[in-house]
């Protein structure tokens, strides 16, 4: 082995360190300047609208990335009905404000409840299932909901529900990004509490965490009750955000698989795993979409993201930050090798 | 009454469909122990391909269904071999997403190649029956559940009395083992994966006859394929043919009930599903494995 090759991940964890400072600096503090100063300052990020809308679904599915980072990265259990806790907060949101009149700041402390609350009720039976039956019946829990929202005439039935709409690029990004901050500080919280590792004893094996004197059952149910109450607030601020929502836009299990692979292809079971995994795919997708003729094309570009993401890169590209592997063909190599038949 | 009778042929008769849409899907899961979330797809590009044949050279529907199981064990074999097997031994979740990406592939290739218009295949006898007394058995209906009896047939010849069928079960037994004693794992692999493409096709073609079909038709076919296989049990073929007509039978008393309607297709399967799995984890007539 060269030095060179040895010093290189340090120094590469210095250089994303730094880039990744400078990026969270920006992004907080540029849209402070407003477009119209932007504008006159001539910065051309800023000046377009569709960056900021970029920007604020990076920050969305960066929290909805952490959300599902603590039930499936954390305590192993890959959930495929998260979906359904950002449905429903978006549908509290969208409820509480146009058929009760309730302010948007007080409706958005409900969504999350909500959310929270049916994961307890869903997660008491759902999570005593493991493996495939537990990715299918969340599946199923995303699917089932979506079609009774769908169906039920006080919730605008198909049609969808329209909210009054509030012109504020500004305020939702800084909102969506408080709810990513929330979901990164909460799973950094989480690791450095007893109750984390007691998630990871879960998801390395259930039954000698259980032997050692973990509480399994409360453990998971909490650990889903927390990433749906996460979800749910980000599904909150987006039902006020695009000011429309019906079973297409807010129950979509594509957009469940997203998170999924967002926080596989960062990391999963990290803190910052999600958050690059968010903002690169994100971003991929965004180009693959503005790409000229649309979602067709951005659908087959996510499909085979996802089939090479899960082929060559299972462990997700934090390993390589982390230093504790480097890109090369020996990696994806040695990856083919150990999982293909 | 009658018109409970009628409901209930009725749904046993959607359950021979989905009797079929589950065979291949039970397969695939049991040997290879992959839940494939493309098995919609795979469905629906049967259909279309029953559909292209019989609005371009009238070949009635059901006798396209060969060529459905051919184009399919094809397709199926190229994925199997090409794709899927690179992550085989990989934990769970990714299979999961692989296939997920697969879904997405085929819908979007469906979308650009027979746009998202619905289409519909509808031969002269599509809209008579057989009526026994006051009830009417559609035609197309018992020509399904005729055709998905066949295939549940053939799957249990393959599995239980070819060689093939036996090196299958052996992968599905102890893969380390079978390859112990010769099996060529990936070949197995992808066969079994095509068989259960194959078999996918053929419900597809059953099903373009009495519904219309567009690309994102194939989804909800998945999650009821799972709801089969959890509702009789994994691993068995006389499982799969309880589970498909239990299955459709609940689908149709439920629907029929004055309180739900035909929109809760999904929510039905689901609140069966999770009922049997938390009451029965291994299905109702599963065994304990």
């Amino acid at each position: 082995m060269n030095p060179v090759g040895r010093r290189r991940p340090d120094w590469w964890r210095r250089v994303a360190l730094i880039v990744a400072a400078l990026a969270l600096a920006f992004v907080v503090l540029a849209p402070l300047t407003s477009i119209d100063a932007a504008q006159q300052a001539g910065l051309p990020l800023l000046t377009d609208k569709l960056w900021f809308r970029i920007a604020t679904t990076v920050a969305m599915f960066v929290a909805l990335a952490s959300g599902w980072n603590i039930i499936g990265g954390l305590t192993g259990y890959a959930s495929f009905g998260n979906v359904a806790f950002f449905g429903l907060g978006a549908y509290t949101v969208g409820v509480l404000v146009t058929n009760r009149g309730w302010p948007f700041a007080l409706a958005l402390l409900v969504a999350p409840v909500i959310a929270a609350l049916f994961a307890l009720i869903i997660g008491l039976p759902l999570l005593r299932l493991r493996g495939h039956y537990f990715a299918v019946a969340t599946l199923g829990v995303g699917v089932a909901v979506g079609e009774v929202v769908n169906n039920t005439s006080q919730l605008g039935a198909s049609t969808g529900l329209f909210l009054p709409i509030v012109r504020s690029d500004l305020a939702f990004f800084y909102l969506m990004l408080g709810a990513a901050v929330v979901a990164v500080l909460t799973t950094w919280l989480i690791l450095r509490t007893r109750f984390g590792y007691g998630l990871l004893a879960i998801r390395e094996n259930e039954e000698a965490a259980a032997v050692i004197g973990v509480n399994t059952t409360f453990y998971k149910v909490a650990a889903f009750c927390i990433a749906a109450a996460l979800t749910g607030l980000a599904g909150g601020i987006f039902a006020q955000w695009s000011s429309f929502i019906n079973q297409e836009n807010v129950f979509a299990i594509s957009d469940n698989v997203q998170m999924i692979l967002m926080a596989v292809v960062g990391g999963a079971g990290t803190v910052f795993g999600p958050v690059a995994g968010a903002i690169a795919l994100e971003l991929i997708i965004q180009t693959l979409a503005g790409g000229g003729s649309g979602a067709v094309y951005s659908q087959i570009g996510l499909g085979v993201l996802l089939a090479a993401c899960v082929i060559f890169i299972p462990r997700g590209v934090i390993d390589f930050f982390g230093g504790r592997s480097r890109l090369s063909w020996r990696y994806l190599r040695q990856t083919l090798r150990e999982t293909s038949a | 009454m009658s018109q409970f009778t009628q409901q209930v042929v009725l749904g046993l008769l959607l359950g021979g469909v989905y009797v079929a849409v589950a065979l291949g899907f039970s397969l695939v899961w049991g040997i290879l122990n992959i839940v494939n979330l493309a098995h919609g797809a795979l469905v629906i590009v049967g259909a279309y391909i029953t559909w292209d044949l019989f609005t371009r050279v009238h070949v009635d529907p059901f006798l396209s269904l060969p060529v459905d199981a051919l184009a399919l064990f094809v397709i199926g074999y190229a994925l199997q071999r090409g794709v899927i097997n690179r992550v085989i031994r990989a934990p769970l979740l990714f299979t999961f997403l692989l296939t997920f990406g697969i879904n997405l592939v085929i819908v979007s290739l469906l979308l650009l190649i027979f746009t998202g218009d619905f289409r519909s295949v509808t031969p002269a006898y599509s809209g008579s029956g057989l009526h026994l007394g006051s009830v009417i058995i559609p035609y197309i209906r018992l020509g399904g559940l005729a055709v998905a009896l066949v295939l549940a047939g053939v799957l249990w010849a393959i599995l239980n009395r070819t060689r093939t069928g036996a090196a299958i079960l052996a992968v599905g037994a102890d893969r380390d083992a079978a390859q112990l004693v010769g099996v060529d794992l990936r070949h197995i692999y992808a066969l079994t994966f095509a068989i259960g493409a194959a078999f996918a096709g053929v419900a597809g073609g059953i099903i373009s006859t009495f519904q219309s079909i567009a690309p994102t038709a194939g989804d909800p076919y998945t999650l009821q394929a799972f709801a089969v296989v959890i509702l009789g049990g994994l691993g068995r073929v006389s499982a799969t043919i309880a589970g498909g007509l239990a299955f459709g039978l609940i689908e149709v008393l439920g629907q029929s009930a004055p309180w739900l309607g035909s929109g809760y297709a999904n929510a039905i399967a689901f609140v069966v599903l999770v009922i049997v799995l938390v009451v029965r984890p291994r299905g109702l007539l599963g065994r304990l494995a």
